[in-house]
This record gives structure tokens, sequence and C-alpha cells, in this order.
């Protein structure tokens, strides 16, 4: 009698019956009402939309030029190579840490920026300028020969202001350097020859 | 002319009949048809060419269209006059300080309008606001040439005029509790619109429905999930009102 | 060492981690002292689900509250946006927000339940008087938490509302202007106003509640719970020590109040699927309009659960204020004839008499309105001293009470009711008499609970097996 008062250990098999059930019952209903509260830790459609793909017009962009936007909140760089810029990436193979961007391809190198140029469009290279040693933005070295920082034989590239890290003009990274991958390629697709939409690189 | 003059000063004198706490005549009861994307998606389109023009809706982004059937591609074609990103919110294409001077007060926001004008006793503010949008009347007293049953005095021009035509209500002088009174017995259409009034009705329906659904565009799935939560809930009271019983039939 | 239990090596794991932290902290103690030999009367009926389903809301609402507050801006400029950021864009917001909407409603629902069960099985009694305080206490808290957080949405209503209920502080003598300022931080309601409530609502009064509800539930557990016939169970033990009438609050009340939380559940997911606005009672219509300090709305109300305090705020007129001079002097006139004391007491009462009636006499009927409206909270506090029925509980009192106690709960509700209408001549007459009802049904207590034939009351409960 006082064995079922205590009611530790139910000698009834109905009680057992429904105690299983309502635990059952309580675990899925925790488990639904979750869901709804940790979903609005996810990014909020605000969010989504300041971060949405980015529409740039590259027909004002003269051979030579850089000019950087805003995406995420990273800056992403669009630079016109001239021709003399992407000869010279084929001769850099040799001081480069990951001349065919192998390493970390998913991260770094999406499947249409998998060639010389790491770009679509060869003229164009499209980049996120954030060094991937510790995040600072490298600064343009375009002109070619010895600077400050940079070997004799520079063939143009950027340069990190904050631990030395140097990258050629495909954002490949140099050897034994503080930075251990080439710059991001963010997905991006072309939707005519003058208007890039840098964020998205599928039609969805 | 005249005739115009009198019945709108007959008006401003001596509405009898249902009256609203606005002074307005009594509200018709909305369509509702926040569940019909076809009503729903024509609405949109009314809202975004006649009302955001001076109108806002800041808090009510273009890609939530979506949610009645649209695609990103046909809101940037269609929809995008403010702004070119379909993320963005729906924001009027008048500058406020603009609109108060021109108006005499700024065009509210209309993101809510829908939930904020309900009245108890009166009705919805759909109801509100489908008794409003088809009550204009020609009237040469005021300074935008019209008038409104729904909110005498109303600073908003009639923007739906060209589709609805130029209207006069009609007033029958009858005894009110025991005193004379113009009471309101229907409209006389002075010129005609693009829309007859049947097509106009169900185009403010439109309208109205997705002023309702834009003040809370997650009611539908509100009501959705809320079935299957009481569905569940109801399994788990009767599991645990037999478990409550399995206890207490222990007890004398 | 301390004195530590000792369990034998070949006993299962869980048994051995019990043993350990039972050496170090009182847990199975506890668990004893408050779920597992904890007695209660058996014969709880449907009023007394509303105290566990009051702590259930108090957790919904301060769950939901951490994850609104996640979103929500308390900046007079983004507030009311913020929210409907979190209704719209934030994934699952609206339904947060629903559920915090709804669960302020809920809990004043729960709490008036709650609080007039005490009332009618007298709760609030010997030895029980300290848990009738902490749980008055509560109340005020919860009044509180519920005023600061209407403000937070910066509706039209949340800034009118909090206008109106702020200056009402002005209306006290020589302080007042000064005390509204310091209130408001600001000459008007604005953003200052709006970041100290919201530290008041989402910490400051939150933690006080919860301190305030383990004083009342431990205050409880002290003395054992009361039950609808008022027999103490105490009274009557067992061989075992256990009380005849008691069962263990575990596993009984576990799994009662488990199937009270299902129900209750039901009814509260339903309004926030289907109803949340609740025909604008409990999401009020015009606080879809943001705040315009220059533009009142034509119908400010407070929100439905302040209605009947607000009632008697309003019917504190110029007119009222001869009907309650009477009263005091009705009050003086009584002790003096009535009672037997020295002269100098009776000279005292009456110096009182005509010092209250001065006062009331010069001072504005509006600082009498919070005077009136402040002390139909304060008076329930005092309701231990005031009953002077020799039965606890409505069961045993004679027939006419149950009448007194019926025509309390249609006159608070009817307070209320007119609290929500706009000011009337007929509203004001009622809510007049109304307010006279209530405080004559609390001040006049100790006299007609005395009166009448009360039932003998048992030694047992009355209980009829399920």
């Amino acid at each position: 009698m006082s064995d079922t008062l205590a009611g530790n250990t139910p000698a009834d098999p109905s009680k057992r019956t429904w105690i299983i059930a309502s635990t059952c019952t309580g675990i899925v209903g925790a488990a639904a009402t979750a869901v709804p509260f940790v979903s609005t830790f996810q990014p909020s459609e605000r969010a989504k939309a300041a971060g949405a793909a980015v529409e740039v017009d590259i027909s004002a962009i003269k051979p030579g030029e850089k000019i950087t936007v805003e995406w995420r909140g990273k800056p992403v760089w669009i630079v016109r190579r001239t021709p003399e810029q992407l000869a010279t990436l084929s001769t850099l193979n040799g001081q480069l840490a990951d001349p065919d961007s192998k390493r970390k391809q998913d991260e770094f190198t999406p499947v249409y920026a998998r060639n010389e140029g790491r770009s679509i469009k060869p003229e164009f290279l499209v980049t996120v300028g954030i060094c991937t040693h510790l995040g600072c933005s490298p600064s343009d070295k375009f002109q070619l020969g010895a600077q400050a920082s940079l070997p004799d034989d520079w063939k143009g590239g950027f340069l990190c202001p904050c631990h030395g890290s140097t990258f050629d003009m495909a954002g490949r990274v140099y050897k034994n350097k503080p930075a251990p991958d080439n710059l991001e390629i963010p997905p991006h697709m072309y939707l005519s020859d003058s208007k890039l939409l840098i964020g998205e690189d599928t039609q969805a | 002319m005249k005739k115009i003059l009198l019945s709108a000063v007959l008006v401003l004198a001596s509405i009898s009949g249902a009256q609203a706490a606005t002074g307005g005549i009594a509200w018709d009861k909305a369509p509702n048809n926040t569940n019909d994307l076809a009503a729903l998606q024509n609405g949109a389109k009314l809202f975004v060419n006649y009302c955001l023009n001076c109108h806002s809706a800041a808090f009510m982004r273009f890609n939530r269209l979506k949610d009645i059937g649209l695609t990103d591609q046909q809101i940037k074609d269609n929809l995008l006059f403010t702004t070119d990103k379909v993320g963005e919110t729906m924001k009027s294409a008048i500058d406020p300080r603009q609109a108060k001077e021109w108006f005499g007060a700024n065009p509210p926001d209309l993101t809510l309008v829908a939930r904020s004008r309900s009245a108890a006793g009166q009705g919805t503010g759909a109801d509100y606001l489908y008794t409003y949008l088809r009550t204009y009347y020609v009237d040469d007293a005021k300074a935008t040439g019209w008038n409104n049953l729904a909110f005498p005095n109303v600073g908003m021009p009639h923007v739906l005029w060209e589709l609805q035509g130029k209207r006069a209500p009609v007033y029958a002088t009858e005894m009110v509790h025991g005193h004379e009174a113009q009471v309101f017995k229907g409209w006389e259409q002075i010129s005609p619109g693009k829309l007859t009034p049947v097509q106009y009705d169900q185009a403010i329906g439109d309208l109205v429905s997705y002023l309702q659904w834009m003040a809370e565009p997650s009611q539908n799935t509100r009501v959705r999930v809320g079935v299957w939560v009481l569905l569940f809930l109801s399994v788990m009271t009767f599991v645990t009102w037999r478990l409550n019983a399995a206890f207490w039939k222990n007890i004398k | 060492m301390a004195e530590m239990k000792e369990i034998s090596p070949n006993a299962p794991a869980g048994a051995k981690l019990l043993n350990w932290v039972d050496n170090r902290f009182p847990l199975s103690k506890l668990y004893n002292e408050h779920l597992g030999q904890y007695y209660a009367p058996k014969n709880f009926n449907f009023f007394y689900i509303f105290g566990s389903l009051a702590l259930f809301v108090l957790v919904i609402q301060i769950v939901t509250g951490i994850f609104l507050v996640m979103h929500y801006k308390p900046d007079a400029a983004l507030a009311f946006g913020s929210v409907e950021y979190i209704m719209r864009d934030v994934p699952w917001g609206w339904l947060i927000r629903y559920m915090h909407s709804t669960g302020a409603s809920a809990f004043f629902v729960v709490i008036y339940m709650h609080m007039f069960r005490g009332l009618i099985y007298g709760s609030y009694r010997k030895p029980r008087e300290l848990v009738w305080l902490f749980g008055c206490g509560i109340f005020l808290c919860l009044m509180a938490e519920a005023f600061m957080g209407y403000l937070l949405p910066w509706g039209q209503m949340s800034y009118w509302g909090a206008q109106v209920i702020v200056n009402l502080f002005a209306a006290v003598p020589f302080v007042g202007p000064d005390l509204a300022l310091l209130i408001r931080g600001d000459y008007v309601v604005g953003d200052a106003t709006l970041n100290r409530f919201f530290s008041f609502h989402v910490i400051a009064v939150p933690l006080v509640l919860l301190g305030l509800v383990a004083a009342h539930i431990i205050a409880l557990h002290e003395v054992g719970s009361n039950n609808p016939d008022g027999v103490e169970i105490k009274d009557t033990k067992g061989p075992d020590g256990h009380p005849l009438d008691g069962i263990p609050f575990h596993p009984y009340y576990t799994v009662h109040d488990i199937f009270a939380v299902s129900m209750f559940l039901m009814v509260f997911t339903a309004i926030i699927f289907f109803a949340p606005e609740f025909g604008g009672y409990f999401l009020e219509y015009n606080n879809f309009i943001p705040a315009d300090p220059l533009q009142t709305p034509l119908h400010i109300a407070p929100v439905w659960y302040f209605t009947p305090y607000y009632s008697m705020l309003r019917a504190i007129t110029g007119e009222m204020m001869i009907a309650l001079i009477a009263c005091v002097w009705a009050a003086a006139a009584l002790s003096v004839f009535k009672f037997k004391m020295p002269v100098v007491f009776k000279g005292l009462i009456v110096g009182a008499a005509v010092a209250v009636t001065a006062m009331m006499l010069s001072i504005d009927a509006k600082f009498w309105g919070v005077v009136v409206m402040g002390g139909a909270v304060i008076i329930l506090f005092f309701l231990p001293w005031l009953d002077n029925s020799p039965v606890k509980s409505i069961r045993y009192r004679p027939d006419w009470h149950k009448y007194m106690y019926a025509v309390f709960v249609v006159n608070f509700v009817v307070l209320a009711y007119l609290g929500v209408q706009p000011p009337s001549a007929i509203g004001e007459r009622v809510s007049q008499v109304g307010t006279l009802f209530y405080f004559g049904f609390f001040l006049l207590m100790p006299w007609w609970s005395g009166l009448g034939q009360a039932k003998p009351v048992p030694d047992r409960v009355t209980f009829a097996a399920h």
C-alpha cells in the first residue's frame, strides 16, 4: 500500500503504460517547441537582405585598374588585368605555395575559378581582399620591380602590410609567407559582359 | 454641381443611420481573401501602383511576396519601382516633408493599417479600409475635390477615381428618432470609371485582402501550424488525463 | 572529514553519484521535503491548479522574454520597428512574440483565479498569513512588470498609457511633479523612460519576482497547503506521522498538474495561433500605430487586467469625495460610539477625521483617485486580519456569505468592463457604487464575516474517489 502511495516503482502496469506514453509525447512536444526558439538564431530576413548578392557594372574599369565593392561586410576586389599581367602568371609557379589552387578548394576556389587566372573571364580577377593569414586587407602592388618588402623580381600583385604576405595577380600566395592559402574567390557570375553579380553563382 | 454641393453640405450637417466612432458611415464587411493567391497578387499590384507613390510600407520586404506565389523575377519585373533590390523594404516614392507640405499631413505608413484600424463593435481594419476605399465622392468644397463617407474630411484624394469614376451620395429625408434627418440611400454615378461597380468592388476586395495579409504575412502559416499544434495537444491531453487517472484511482 | 553517508561499493553508479551529491548538497533532502514526502491534502479541486499554472506561465514569460530581447531594440526611434522585425524577419519570431503577449494576459487570468481560490477557501488565514503577504507582493510586482513591459513596443497605447499613469504620480501633493520627472527621466515620456523601463522589466522586477515566488512557496511548504474544506490535515496524523488526509505531492500532484498544464496549453495555443489579438484585448489595435507624442488616440484605456482599478481611479470625482468624506465620518462615529476606549483616543479619532477631511477637501480628487486605486491593491495585504469568521472555507460559512462573494466577483468584473469603456455618466455612477462595495467588502469584513450561523466544520476532508 505504502509502496504504491510513494509511487517510486509502479507495481501497476497501467501506470507504467501511461508514464511511457506521457514521456514520449512530452519529449516530442519539447523538441517541437525547441525548434522555433532555436530557429530564431538563424540569420533574419534583414541579415539575408543585407548579405544579398551585389551587382557591379564593370564596363568602366580600365585595364590595370582595380575597384572594390562590399559584399557581406567584406571587400571584394575586381581587377581588370592587362595582357602583360596575365602573361606573368604561368612563370611564377615555382615561387607559389599553391600554384594550382588545390588546397581547400571548397573554401577558396570554386569550380569555375580552378584555372590559371582563377577567374571566369581571364581579364577580370574577382577576389575577396582579405589576407588568409589573420584578416588584414592587402595593398595593391601592381608596379613591377624592387620595392620595400618586395623581391627584386616582383611581377606585380598584392602585399599584406600586417605580416608581409604577398599574393600574385591571381591572388595566389607566395611560398614561405605567413598566409597559408590563396585569396578567396567569392561565388560570382556574369549577368552580361558589363554586369557582374557577386554572391551568387547559379540562377536560383 | 449645385446638387453635389448641396448633398455634400447635407452630408456634413447630418448623417444619421449607423454612425462610426470617427463620425463616418457604418462599415461593410470586407471579403477577406487572404488565402486566395490570385487575389493577393492582384492586390499587391494595385498597392504598388496606386499607394506606394505617397505611402510607405516600411516593414514589408518585397521578397516576402514570394509567400503569395510570386518569384523574385516577377517581383523585379512588375513591382520594384522605388528600389532595385528585391530584399529591400517598400519605401514610398515621395519625400515625407514634401508630402506634409502638399497634403497637410504625412501620409501614414500602411504596413499595419489593416490591424490598427480595427474597432471593437464596428469591424476589422479590413472592413474599414474596404468601406473607405469605396465611399469617396466628389466634393468641390474640399482642397482635393474629394470627400469620404467613412472618413469625413479626409485629406487624401480619391487615388482610384479613374477606376471607380465620379460619384455622389444620394440622401432621402426620413424621420429618425423623432426628428427629420438625411438618410444615406445610395450612390449616383456622375461619370463612369474604367471598371464597373462590381469590378471595382472586387478590385478593392483584392487590395484590402492584400493589406490584411501584409499587416501580418505569417497569418496563414500561423493558422496552419496551429491546427497541428492543437491536434498534438489533444493527444497529449488525453495521455496526461489517463496518466492522472492511473495514479489517482489508488486514492480513497 | 565531515559526516559523510557511506554507500556500498556494489551499489549502482547512479546511486553512488546521488550519494556523492547528497554528501555535499541537500538534494535528496530537498526532493523529499518539497516533493516526495511533502504531503498535500487529497481533496484539491479545480481551483488548486492555478498555482502551478502561474509558475508555468512565469517560465514561459522568462524564456520567451530572453529570446525577444535578442532582437528587440530599447530605443525610442527603433523599438516599434524592432518588434515588426521580430514579427516578420526573425524566423518564427512571430510565434515568440505572440507567446509573450498572450502569456502576459494569461498570467493575470491565472493569478486572479489563484487569488480568488485563496479568498474563498480562507487560504490567507493563520498560519498562512505570510504566504498571502508574499503573494500580494508578487501581485504588485506583476502589475509593475506588466505596466513597464507594455511601454516597450512603443505603440500609441504604450506611450499614452505610460504618460497617463506616470502623470498620476504628479498628483501627489508637494513632491508629485518632481517625482514624475524622476520616474520619466525627462519632461515627457521618451527614450530615457523607455530605457529604464526596459531595465526594470527585463532584469530588476523579474529577479524580485523570482525571489518572492521562492519565498511564497517556501512559506507554503513550511505550514502545508490549505484545502477547499479549510480543514487542517496536520491535525489528524496516521501512525507513520503523515496526515491521514494527505498524499505525497509527487507523484499525485505532479501528475495532476501535468494534466492541468496540458489543458491550459490547449487554450493558450488556441489563442496564440487563432486569435492572438483576442478582439483587441490582448494586443490592442491602437498599438499597431507607432507612438506619436503629438497625437493622443481617441480612446485610451489600460490593458484589460488593470481596468478594474482604472475604473476606481476614474470614479473618484469631486462628488465622490463628498461620499468618501461621509464614509470617514461614519467610520469615526462608529468607532467613537460603538467601542469602549479612553476619551483621549476618542478625541484622537475625531481629530484624525477632521484632519483627513481637511486634506480631502484641499487636495485634488485626482490624487485621491490614485490613493483609492493603490488602496484597492494594498487592502489585500490586510485580509488575514480583516476576516473574523470562525470558519475558513466558504463551504461552511452561512449561505448568504456565498452571495457576498458572488457579488464581489460580479462587481469586480463590472468595474473591469466599465474601465474599458469610454467615460459616461451612468458608467461613473456604477463605478462609484462598485468602488464603495469593493472597499466596504474588505473594510467592513471584521463585522460581516462574523455574522450568521456557520456550519459545523468536519475533522476530515470531504473527498470523492476518482
